[in-house]
């Protein structure tokens, strides 16, 4: 445990160096930036030690005896902490040159400050051990980060977005707490050993409060609201981060609830399997509707968190119905998920933010052929979008194919196993289309044909920094999706640590198809270089010329002739209108010399739709009926107290 | 192993002679007497022999799509079971490993499209995204109705041998269905007439080849000869489905893989001829009705099982 809390202290020590010496910019990123990837690359030594030989670590602090922090680390614990600590790595490398172009050495030392707060609090998260440890870093981290969302505190939309997301983590808080707070009421602790104890429906309940809380910090549909607004208002390392590890937090709450509570119900399999259809198929609809690079992504972020929630409730519902086999691949591909998806998605991220920093525009319908001088940061956004499409032969395909075969299992079952199965498959390949389609439209749009506007046009790629980590990811991305056995086994790892009584996890068949995934990845690359060879073979001393794109016979094509964004998405965004409702405003054409004109379209989130009439606005009604209890007489204000402490007497 | 590898050879080389029988067909009902049913061969030694001239707005995604969609079909046609024979690989899940390398096909076919900066490309483009979203939907759903009558994950465990008989006696009638929503698949996979029309003079109507206008040379010729390897697959699929006997003289066997395969391919024919293209808007409800048949089928199979 001593290597894991050295590691924490690194990474702290880091955060507070930087507020020291934030006069000398230079230096302060140089030795902040040091000590967070010392920080993170020895915990994640420590995590990947930790999962190989399994040894449950702990420990534990008194303070006064008033209240203990207690810290454990087993398989699942040191899996997440294995994506945290490599993602927050490649992010602290990556931030030495985003954070270069802002003058602003203050906003830049916070900003390392609370990010290090960020990624200890996540650590301490994964490892808490008992309720008040739990939600002493769960608040830490929920902080730190909207200190982070509002990193441009001067522009409005970054304030609201950082509102957004305070209410949002705050409320999913407060549901926390009423989970912990029936715990406590059953077993008079604040320990996590006993929730076993509880009764049926207590123990239904906490499960579907701590859903709540925990899934709007990770994003399910229809807690994500807060998601599409705080990714892109904070620096683009920082969305990689939150994006592509800090929503993975909510996952782990989810699943460590889940397997406290050791109540295996089919309810439960089914709650988080629908959630997880919904969030996937809506996600990446919304995503489909999206201008913005980095909104896009967060949409994404919550297709793929569904992804996560239909393997977990794979694995769910082949606990219940007694499906060993079932059970560990429906969870092994979840957590593989969680694994692959922190890579490609902080990928996407710092990829979005290179863009960004180099053009200045977020709107992907005014950029435009930047694969031409990008040629890193594209080829890296290509793989990374190949691998969240999942296609093989790249990582995420080995995820979604575990879910897959996992969801088959569960079609041998009957009843509503059945049906649940059934929905699974159908939705992952709508979604897995549908996930397509967007990140074609993406790379289409922004990184290829020719630029919209002026600032896309030669834009260049500086940073070895940002290029160093933005490869290793894509790397990581190509190795998982060939060798993925290594990875299959610390997920399986995490798997056994879940307590669902399975004593030893076989592990052949899980290898045999690691193997399988293997092969056929390594024959499609042979196929693909024997193609390549072929196509040399024909090209041998032939002409080759280039001219102007065939414009089917029309001579004078302009720029703006491209195809856009909005357009490629509408034909399919046409099937979801009920879900997806398009706004649009453009002025009727008239007379025969019609003036210019413009369009504007914007595809509508019918969660944040309706989140004002449904939540806000009765809230604020109530609340409005009693704002004479605030007067602003501190003598009443007193009293309150006195008459609330007498009432708690007499009640309690 | 050795036998699989040259019915692979086979499957590739033969692949764009059937697809000149649906020209064939075409021709006929036409009243004409047709191109030679080489005429495809001609074709492709044709753009063989020829240099390429690239667009200036292309980059290296451009060259590559050829290449994979190329490598994607024929590494598809390793794991299918040609004639009833052993397919040269063949695992657990194999299913889902060929479904989605047909669409890393497709990513980059669409990819090399978008490259090109045509708004015609970006239009074929947006379609070609959406369309097989509800075949792969339907596509997982008759896979699902397979695992349920079999419990296997694999394609030779439907296909090779006397697989498929036995999959006639367990699923019976519902299986039918299956055919059909196959064939609906394979129209619209292979982007054929209601869906698609190759053979229209007005690129906004297309939809894969308003997508290669592009492409020249040995690069149009890979992606040609990759359709055709895609649209063997499919037949051969539905080949086997309508004609599933097997005969251990493997001469038989061809033979009848062989008429089967002719059958679609007529079929296919007979399609495009007596049907006009759907509307755009219309081709979704069309497609959609190959997942409705796979849902019924599996649907009927519940009650059949127990």
């Amino acid at each position: 445990m001593s290597q894991f809390f050295i590691s924490i202290l690194i990474i702290l020590s880091g955060g507070f160096l930087s507020l020291v010496l934030a006069r000398q910019v230079k230096l302060m990123k140089i030795i902040t930036v040091f000590l967070l990837s010392t920080g993170c690359f020895l915990g994640l030594m420590d995590a990947v030690i930790k999962i190989m030989q399994p040894s449950s670590a702990g420990a534990s602090f008194k303070y006064l005896n008033v209240f203990s922090l207690t810290f454990q680390i087993d398989g699942l614990s040191a899996f997440f902490l294995v994506v945290i600590f490599a993602v927050s790595l490649l992010s602290a490398i990556y931030s030495f040159h985003y954070m270069d172009h802002e003058g602003k050495a203050m906003r830049t030392a916070v900003n390392y400050f609370f990010f290090s707060i960020l990624i200890a609090s996540m650590a301490l998260v994964v490892t808490a051990a008992n309720m008040i440890t739990f939600m002493l870093s769960w608040e830490i981290m929920s902080l730190s980060s909207f200190f982070l969302v509002i990193y441009k505190h001067n522009s409005a939309e970054s304030r609201r977005a950082g509102y957004l997301y305070f209410v949002f983590s705050h409320v999913g808080a407060m549901f926390i707490f009423a989970a912990f707070g029936i715990v406590y009421g059953y077993t008079g602790s604040f320990g996590f050993e006993n929730m076993n104890a509880l009764s049926e429906t207590a123990k239904i309940l906490v499960f579907i409060f701590s859903f709540i809380g925990f899934g709007s910090k990770a994003g399910v549909f229809p807690f994500h609201v807060w998601l599409p607004h705080a990714h892109p208002a904070a620096p683009s390392h920082i969305s990689a981060v939150m994006s592509g590890v800090m929503i993975k937090t909510g996952i782990y709450g989810i699943v460590r609830i889940y397997s406290l509570l050791d109540f295996h119900t089919p309810l439960f399999g089914n709650i988080v399997l629908v959630a997880g259809v919904v969030s996937g198929i809506l996600g990446i609809v919304y995503a489909l509707g999206q201008q913005d690079l980095k909104r896009l992504l967060a949409y994404s972020s919550v297709e793929n968190i569904g992804i996560i929630l239909i393997g977990l409730g794979i694995g769910m519902i082949g606990v219940s119905s007694q499906n060993p086999l079932m059970a560990v691949l429906g969870f092994t591909g979840g957590f593989l998920h969680v694994l692959n998806h922190s890579i490609f998605k902080s990928l996407l991220f710092m990829g979005a933010g290179m863009v960004l920093h180099k053009t200045g525009k977020r709107s992907i319908d005014a950029l435009g052929g930047l694969l031409k001088n990008m040629k890193i940061t594209g080829t890296a956004f290509i793989i990374g979008s190949l691998a969240i499409s999942g296609l093989p032969p790249f990582n995420g395909f080995v995820g979604e194919f575990f879910i897959y075969i996992g969801g088959f299992k569960g079609v041998a079952l009957d009843k509503s196993a059945f049906v649940m199965s059934i929905l699974a498959i159908v939705s992952l390949a709508v979604i897995g289309g549908l996930a397509l389609a967007c990140f074609t439209k993406v790379i289409g749009i922004a990184f290829q044909g020719e630029p919209r506007t002026k600032a896309a046009v030669n834009v260049d790629e500086k940073g070895p920094a940002m290029l160093i980590s933005m490869s290793i990811l894509a790397g990581a991305c190509i190795f998982i999706g060939i060798f993925p056995r290594i990875f299959i086994y610390m997920s399986i790892k995490a798997v056994s640590a879940l307590n669902l009584g399975y004593a030893r996890v076989p592990l052949e068949p899980f290898e045999q198809m690691a193997g399988n995934i293997t092969l056929a990845a390594t024959i499609f690359l042979i196929t693909v270089l024997v193609v390549f060879a072929i196509r040399w073979f024909f090209y041998r001393g032939k002409t080759i010329t280039s001219s102007g794109t065939w414009g089917c016979g029309f001579t004078q094509p302009t720029v703006k002739m491209q195809y856009t964004g909005s357009s490629y998405a509408s034909f399919l965004l046409d099937f979801f209108r009920p879900a997806a409702p398009l706004d649009e405003d453009h002025p009727k054409v008239t007379g025969r010399f019609p003036l210019n004109t413009y369009y504007k379209s914007c595809v509508n989130d019918i969660a944040e739709l309706n989140m004002k009439g449904v939540i806000v606005n009765p809230v604020l009604f109530l609340f409005d009926k009693l704002r004479w209890i605030q007067h602003g007489d501190i003598h009443l204000y007193i009293g309150y107290i006195l008459l609330a402490i007498i009432l708690l007497l007499f009640f309690i | 192993m050795i036998e699989s590898i040259i019915l692979w050879c086979l499957a590739i080389l033969t692949a764009p002679f059937f697809a000149a029988v649906i020209i064939k067909v075409k021709a006929f009902f036409g009243g004409r007497t047709g191109s030679p049913l080489l005429i495809n061969y001609y074709t492709l030694i044709k753009l063989f022999k020829k240099g390429s001239v690239y667009s200036t707005s292309t980059t290296a995604v451009f060259k590559l799509g050829p290449i994979i969609s190329f490598a994607c079909a024929i590494t598809v046609l390793m794991f299918l079971p040609i004639a009833g024979h052993n397919s040269i690989f063949s695992f657990n899940g194999d299913v889902i490993f060929i479904l989605y390398l047909m669409g890393l096909g497709r990513f980059f076919t669409i990819a090399a499209a978008m490259d090109t900066a045509s708004p015609f490309e970006g239009m074929g483009a947006a379609r070609e995204a959406y369309f097989p979203i509800i075949c792969e939907a339907a596509m997982f759903m008759i896979l699902i109705f397979f695992y349920r009558l079999t419990g296997q994950l694999q394609l030779s465990a439907y296909f090779s041998g006397d697989n498929t008989i036995a999959l006639w006696n367990l699923g019976g009638a519902p299986l039918l269905f299956i055919v059909i929503s196959f064939f609906i698949i394979l129209l619209t996979e292979n982007s054929r007439v209601p869906v698609d029309d190759p053979a229209t003079h007005l690129e906004l109507t297309m939809i894969h080849e308003v997508m290669v206008l592009d492409h020249s040379g040995p690069d149009f010729g890979l992606i040609e000869l990759g359709s055709f390897c895609k649209l063997f697959f499919y037949s051969a699929l539905v080949s086997r489905l309508i004609l599933p006997f097997d005969f251990k003289i493997s001469a038989i066997g061809f033979l009848i893989f062989i008429i089967g395969l002719i059958i679609v391919y007529v079929a296919i024919g007979v399609t495009e001829s007596v049907i006009a293209r759907y509307r755009m808007d219309k081709v979704p409800q069309f497609v959609l009705t190959s997942f409705a048949l796979a849902f019924f089928a599996t649907i009927i199979t519940l009650e059949f099982i127990k």
